[in-house]
């Protein structure tokens, strides 16, 4: 097989005119899998005793976990990582210089991508390959190639058709596998993907393609949670709904580090190297100055940036939510705060 | 239980005896706790008591410097209190404690890691290891009217045991394992921040003059912060399992604090939070002190 | 294609150094920069970090461009320690600048509390530079003691400019201190500046915008035109760090300089 396309540097969304559609066996599929490792570096979850599931780079296809558990970290972390190096700076002759740091060159397949997370993606090239465009982090998009997982089994803390988003959703994926009795049936949505998994598999006879559509349908209807996001929170801003709601708030950085979204960063200089570093809006430090004033300098305020950011201020300049619905802020809470609660529960208005 | 728990919040708040009552309510999932603040006697309906109330809650004292308050509290809880007293972090006098008879709490982390609920998963480490269902100290006690003696089943059980298997690792064994767990570490502070005794104004990890533990680069950062953190427990550390419960990437905690509080009790029979009158142990200077440098 | 790395400063070196106040240096780098009153840059001390700071000369009065810095942090603890001839690196310039084209044929009042005069300085000696283009330009300038004024020698100069008021002011008497006491809100008040084809500009600590907002509104003038520069912990500089937002603008992106109006909701 020539990987012409996927040795090449082209950008995720170079979208087929129409999907193609195959079934595989789940032998088949790893023996692909295992086929690709000499020339890419292959991330998905994986099991490990005692912690949960988490995606790693796999030395072996056997560790691949694609059952129903999500990830507890996020896929972002191998697009937005959580220390890069952006620049390096140094003397040489006397003078000072500076000089990019080396993009990694290695290509890699990220599988077992739920749509929820491959959506957050494209929430993140929103910010990052916009105006101002992060190399870094266009490299690791480009260099990628997203083989998702559809969900077999929503969590109880999930709510991504709240936030427009599906279990079974394409948005931002190459390829999306559905996992059915005996192996899957393989959704191809991008050249990436025809490229990588176009000459396995057989078309999926008429069974299978009912299976699919009934799969789509139920997986939808198993998400407890449905709510609307109020259309525009500034007439709340002010009020002492976000004091009472923001009480628990232990002002920690998991929701915001295992948000797929979340991309507040700091720029630190270690060792005459610039990096980017993960930082969050829920440390009480994030705003402070220097000076010792403090614009956000309570939990409350600190809070509401966090619900502003995702269902307000991004909403009025990227017209949809920062938020897929993937309900990890919900669910690993130190003290099971829910946001998906507080913003349905937000008074309308500018009340109390 | 609950019922009682509830009358006493409304008394307490009726009688002006509190301004605010600290518990738990349901989270949303309708299974799990809560923190809550109670403020009025029409609220107090909302209080729960039962194995989901795994917090520790003292942190939120904080929130309320100089008022009375009441707080919902379970043995090792008010072993944090006990501490926070001695380190003059906490009046006795502002405090009311409703204490709490526990027969254990969920292992909520365990329930989170393998998506289940927990209804069906025992009791948390921490549980197991716990001698006492009753607070050391209460301003009134609320009994569990369940069958009780599930906690302590297994207390005498050695609690150190995970401890003595690490102590048996050679040097370069315990490096690498615990550069494998610190790699993980995403520096998210949930550890320090559900740590009823991480009460620093400000923390040596927040400070940027210099900064001790950088972000950047590799794990070095994460391994002294880890260590620097569990060197600041010493002798302070109640074994109340938040840290490990709070870390998102599982990382086993308690099992260094537990190996510096073992330490601590074999070499001074001190351990934290288990005597209301206890000074800090790090804190006080014995004039019989075998070592000389001090004198 | 390969993306140029956005977060990559050029090279500046230092070419003289002022101290403006015990704790205030003005920097002159040799740099060639396109820019705006208002608008800042990045600085970077190779090994300490970046800090965000206003160009505090004006576009008309080049080449190179100065900044003024207050030693408050570790960057610029840092950056106090460097000498002429050391080599900084910059990124930007960040940020919209001043409306200067909005502001032609109207009244200026410049309001400054402390370093909040360095942006404003920028834009002071724009307009002087261009003075048939402004009608009359009023400065109030306090600080807290006489010690904490900066750019003192330029005050002669404004003040001999062309229908031009300068006021200064400290807050509290001292000796040999022949101008204003009092507070820049206080001072606005006895002034009574004219609002009448006016636009109010406002630089300065929080306190002192909280405070001098009111004034400004009960004087007459619109929020609409009453601009103010906002600073915050910018980091980036390019709306991504998350840091400066307020409301739903980011303040090195959509700012500094906004009029009251846009972020009176925000700023309590």
């Amino acid at each position: 097989m020539t990987l012409r396309i996927l040795l090449n540097r082209v950008k995720t969304d170079t979208l087929l005119k129409k999907n193609m559609t195959k079934f595989i066996k789940k032998e088949d599929l790893y023996k692909l899998l295992n086929s690709f490792l000499k020339d890419f570096e292959i991330i998905g979850p994986k099991q490990i005793a005692n912690k949960g599931i988490f995606y790693e780079p796999l030395e072996s296809i056997e560790d691949l976990y694609l059952g129903e558990l999500f990830a507890i970290e996020p896929a972002k972390k191998f697009f937005l990582e959580s220390s890069e190096c952006l620049f390096h700076s140094g003397f040489l002759d006397g003078k000072a210089t500076v000089q990019d740091a080396p993009l990694p060159d290695k290509r890699r397949i990220i599988i077992g991508l739920r749509p929820c997370e491959a959506k957050g993606l494209i929430l993140l090239d929103k910010v990052f390959d916009s105006e101002y465009k992060d190399r870094s982090y266009i490299n690791n998009r480009e260099k990628s190639v997203i083989v998702g997982l559809a969900c077999a089994k929503p969590d109880k803390s999930c709510f991504c058709t709240s936030m427009d988003g599906s279990p079974t959703g394409s948005r931002g994926m190459d390829v999306l596998l559905f996992a059915v009795e005996d192996g899957f049936i393989v959704e191809i949505y991008s050249d990436k993907g025809k490229e990588a998994f176009s000459s396995l598999g057989k078309e999926p006879d008429e069974h299978q393609n009912k299976t699919l559509s009934a799969y789509k349908q139920k997986r939808s209807e198993l998400i407890g949670k449905n709510f609307k996001v109020p259309g525009d929170l500034s007439p709340i801003f002010e009020s002492d709904y976000w004091d009472k709601v923001s009480f628990p708030c232990l002002s920690c950085g998991v929701c915001t580090y295992l948000c797929p979204t979340c991309h507040c960063f700091e720029l630190v200089d270690e060792g005459r190297k610039m990096y980017r570093c993960n930082d969050g809006c829920a440390f009480s430090n994030f705003t402070l100055e220097a000076s010792g004033w403090n614009p956000r300098p309570t939990k409350k305020e600190r809070y509401r940036q966090r619900v502003f950011h995702k269902f307000d201020y991004f909403k009025k300049i990227f017209g949809e939510n920062l938020c897929v619905g993937c309900g990890r802020c919900i669910r690993h809470c130190p003290v099971k705060m829910d946001i998906s609660e507080i913003v349905s529960n937000a008074p309308s208005g500018a009340g109390k | 239980m609950i019922e009682e728990l509830r009358n006493k919040a409304r008394e307490l708040l009726k009688t002006k005896q509190v301004e605010a009552v600290i518990g738990y309510q349901r989270a949303s999932d309708g299974l799990s706790a809560i923190p809550c603040v109670i403020r009025s006697e029409e609220e107090a309906g909302r209080l729960i008591w039962d194995a989901a109330c795994v917090y520790n809650l003292c942190g939120y004292l904080k929130d309320f410097r100089a008022k009375k308050l009441g707080i919902v509290a379970k043995a090792c809880d008010v072993r944090a209190m006990i501490v926070l007293i001695s380190e003059n972090q906490l009046n006795r006098d502002d405090v009311f404690i409703i204490g709490m008879e526990c027969c254990g709490v969920v292992d909520e982390k365990r329930a989170r890691v393998s998506g289940r609920d927990g209804s069906d998963i025992s009791s948390a480490d921490k549980c197991k290891s716990c001698a006492s269902c009753v607070p050391l100290a209460y301003d009134c006690l609320i009994k569990e009217k369940r069958e009780k003696a599930k906690v302590s089943e297994d207390a005498d059980k050695d609690k150190y045991e995970p401890v003595r298997k690490l102590e048996a690792k050679s040097l370069s064994e315990k490096s690498k394992s615990w550069k494998d767990e610190f790699k993980r570490c995403i520096r998210c502070y949930a550890c320090r921040q559900v740590c009823p005794m991480c009460y620093c104004p400000r923390c040596v990890a927040d400070q940027f003059m210099p900064v001790w533990f950088s972000k950047a680069g590799g794990i070095e950062g994460n391994f002294s912060w880890n260590v620097a953190r569990a060197m600041h427990l010493a002798g302070r550390c109640i074994d109340c399992g938040e840290c490990e419960r709070a870390c998102p990437v599982g990382i086993p905690l308690r099992d260094i604090n537990r190996k510096i509080e073992k330490d601590i009790k074999e070499l001074f029979g001190y351990e934290a939070g288990m005597k209301t009158d206890a000074k800090p142990f790090l804190a006080c200077f014995d004039k019989n002190d075998p070592e000389d440098f001090i004198k | 294609m390969e993306t140029k790395n956005i977060y990559l400063p050029r090279l500046a070196e230092i070419t003289d150094i002022k101290q403006e106040t015990p704790d205030i240096k003005t920097f002159k780098l040799k740099l060639s920069l396109v820019y705006k009153p208002g608008q800042f840059v990045e600085f970077s001390v190779f090994g300490e970090g970046e800090a965000p700071f206003c160009i505090s000369n004006s576009p008309t009065r080049g080449p190179g461009i100065e900044c003024s810095v207050k030693m408050t942090g570790k960057v610029t603890q840092a950056l106090h320690e460097l000498n002429i001839g050391d080599t900084v690196g910059i990124r930007g310039p960040y940020g919209n600048g001043f409306p200067v084209e909005n502001l032609k044929n109207k009244n200026i009042l410049f309001v400054a509390g402390g370093i909040g005069l360095a942006p404003l300085r920028s834009l002071i000696n724009y307009c002087l530079d261009r003075r048939e283009d402004f009608k009359s330009i009023t400065i109030v300038n306090g600080a807290r003691s006489s010690n904490d004024l900066v750019y003192k020698d330029e005050y002669p100069i404004w003040e001999k400019a062309k229908d031009t008021r300068l006021y200064l002011t400290v807050d509290c008497q001292e000796d040999n201190w022949s101008c204003m006491v009092g507070v820049v809100p206080r001072i606005l008040e006895q002034i009574k500046p004219v609002c009448q084809d006016s636009v109010a500009i406002v630089c300065g600590p929080p306190i002192m915008i909280k405070y001098t907002m009111p004034v400004l509104l009960k004087l007459g003038f619109c929020p609409e035109a009453i601009m103010t520069t906002l600073e915050m912990k910018m980091k980036c500089g390019m709306g991504k760090c998350g840091r400066c937002n307020i409301g739903p603008l980011y303040i090195c992106k959509d700012g500094p300089v906004f009029s009251y109006a846009q972020v009176k909701n925000y700023v309590s």
